[in-house]
């Protein structure tokens, strides 16, 4: 079978990186918004008690700025100074949304309904672009109001303290967005839907099927091809441990967000 | 030797007989005499919960007369014990309260059961005549506690129950668990007074608990700032006092016992916010607006797509194998 590379070591880490310090923030901060749960003070126990669960978000919220960071300087190397010129902002390599997308959208829908044919994608899907940009929404938005509520003496010197009211009910409200939107819609989209399930493994392994390629983003294919350029993207099979650990890795982020995203159903909807 | 065991037994069987003989008349005839020592008004006695119940059976050494000086009264014997349905959770209770606890460990001066309801006039405590009825509470527990006492008279709770007579504030017994008594540094009792307060205070209660404090009390942590951390306790006061812990002056000392770097800026926090409130906190009504709608947006918009598109793949793959 021909394999195609699609994200490289750093991608893949990088994804590795958000996983773990997203769970991480959601076992450690979903038992302070949902606190009259019995299952919250279970969950605080288990992680060592609210001060050790501070730690324990503290951490990951270290660890989401740097790659946040991380990634904005990857970006602008590459934009900057690998791809110069070549790279196109409103291009088929670009995450940034465009027309074709809202259209893509529409189609969907229709396809949805029987009522046309499915649209065809080139390399980024909208889904993909919303759960790419999404990031960037979430972690400045929970990230800012995580920074005030963390030093709020600091920040009580430059604004009236209702600013920690304001910003406890966005840093909750966007936490349970994002991990609604991660343990429902991204966990289908890209893992449980009926043409990938259990789960795609791409991210882990950097690799699809030159099968996958052609039937899922027939535009990228084509235009490899008329560029010539599908030869520099392919790749061997996937190493067996590669593969292994990355399977054994995706099932337990998936089973860990799932069984959160029912205690927050529960927090949210049951007590 | 023969008769001698036979004349001890008699004897000792005498002895029962004359206890169990001894009638509260036989007792009566002596301590209900106006002007004795350790007198006894015998018919407010007969009208106390105790009145059915022979002297003996509580002074349990006095056997006969004439005797000596009584013993203490020990009335765990019944309530301890439950015996012949006395009520037994009370002086359970005491039995772990920092009193019994003093009173073991050789304190005199802490309380016994007689030093709060005296000795032979006990009656319920809704009734006039009863040492521990409810209006009586505060100057009862002044008999020790006089300091706590100086300082609960000139605070909210003090001046609504002893000037105005309010028995629905909170006296003594109400924080501090009636016979229970917790010693003041235990965490369950901390924690259990944030709920003491919220009997009366439920609104109150309601709001904290949105808080970043009440969640974390609610967990079961006690370092954060609980209802007397900020109101202060004997001494609480309404926030337009200006001696409150919470006025003007002095909102900022108590923030910073916590938060010691605490600004000005930093004391105008919501303790007690509430969200839905739009006419009381306009601004966290509308966070509150725009974050549930962007929320039902987001979510409405992608689980009816993910649904239609679960559907679309269900219906493609029945298609497929179907060919």
């Amino acid at each position: 079978m021909t394999y195609i590379k699609r994200f490289n070591a750093f991608h893949r880490i990088l994804h590795i990186i958000v996983a773990v310090s997203f769970i991480g923030l959601v076992a450690s901060g979903m038992p302070l918004r949902y606190s009259y749960a019995p299952w919250a003070a279970w969950i605080m126990r288990l992680l060592g008690g609210y001060e050790n669960a501070g730690i324990v978000h503290r951490v990951c919220a270290i660890v989401t700025f740097g790659y946040f960071i991380v990634h904005i300087l990857y970006v602008l190397y590459h934009i900057v100074i690998v791809r110069k010129l070549r790279f196109k902002i409103f291009g088929p390599e670009s995450l940034v949304p465009r027309l074709k997308d809202f259209v893509d959208i529409y189609k969907s829908f229709k396809w949805f309904l029987g009522k046309g044919p499915r649209p065809e994608f080139d390399r980024w899907t909208y889904w993909e672009k919303f759960d790419y940009l999404a990031v960037f929404w979430g972690v400045g938005m929970i990230g800012v109001s995580g920074l005030i509520l963390w030093f709020p003496e600091f920040f009580g010197r430059f604004f009236p303290g209702w600013i920690f009211n304001i910003t406890t009910i966005v840093h909750s409200d966007e936490a349970l967005l994002a991990a609604g939107f991660i343990f429902t819609i991204h966990f289908f989209n890209t893992h449980l839907r009926p043409e990938k399930f259990p789960m795609d493994t791409v991210i882990f392994t950097g690799r699809l099927t030159l099968e996958e390629l052609k039937n899922e983003r027939p535009l990228e294919y084509k235009r490899l091809t008329e560029e010539k350029r599908l030869e520099e993207y392919i790749v061997p099979e996937p190493k067996g441990w590669v593969f292994g650990s990355g399977v054994i890795f995706g099932f337990s982020v998936i089973f860990i967000g799932l069984s959160l995203l029912v205690l927050i159903i529960l927090g949210q909807f049951f007590y | 030797m023969g008769l001698r065991i036979l004349l001890s037994i008699l004897f000792i069987i005498s002895l029962t007989q004359l206890s169990y003989a001894l009638s509260k008349d036989d007792c009566f005839s002596c301590h209900g005499q106006k002007g004795t020592p350790l007198f006894l008004d015998s018919a407010l006695y007969e009208e106390s919960s105790h009145g059915k119940f022979t002297c003996n059976r509580c002074h349990l050494d006095i056997i006969g007369y004439p005797h000596g000086k009584a013993s203490k009264v020990n009335c765990g014997i019944c309530h301890f014990l439950g015996t012949e349905g006395a009520p037994k959770e009370k002086a359970q209770e005491y039995k772990l309260s920092v009193h019994n606890r003093a009173l073991r460990a050789g304190n005199t001066m802490a309380p016994d059961c007689q030093a709060c309801h005296g000795s032979h006039y006990i009656f319920p405590s809704k009734d006039e005549r009863s040492e521990t009825k409810r209006q009586k509470i505060p100057s009862l527990c002044s008999k020790c506690h006089f300091n706590e006492y100086e300082v609960y008279k000139k605070g909210i709770h003090g001046k609504e129950f002893l000037d105005k007579k309010n028995t629905g504030a909170a006296a003594c017994f109400d924080c501090h668990m009636e016979h229970k008594i917790p010693g003041v540094e235990e965490e369950g009792w901390k924690l259990s007074l944030i709920k003491e307060c919220g009997n009366c205070h439920s609104a109150e209660l309601d709001t904290y608990r949105r808080t970043f404090h009440g969640k974390v009390t609610k967990l079961g942590y006690i370092t954060v700032a609980k209802c007397s951390d900020c109101h202060g306790s004997h001494n609480i006061l309404p926030v337009s006092d200006r001696d409150s812990t919470l006025s003007g002056e002095r909102i900022l000392d108590t923030c910073m016992k916590c938060h010691p770097k605490a600004t000005v800026g930093f004391t105008k926090y919501f303790a007690h916010a509430e969200e839905h409130n739009r006419a009381k906190y306009p601004l966290l009504y509308y966070t509150y607006l725009f974050m549930t709608l962007l929320l039902l947006g987001v979510f409405a918009f992608f689980f009816t797509h993910t649904a239609l598109w679960a559907y679309r793949s269900l219906m493609e793959r029945i298609r497929k194998r179907s060919e």
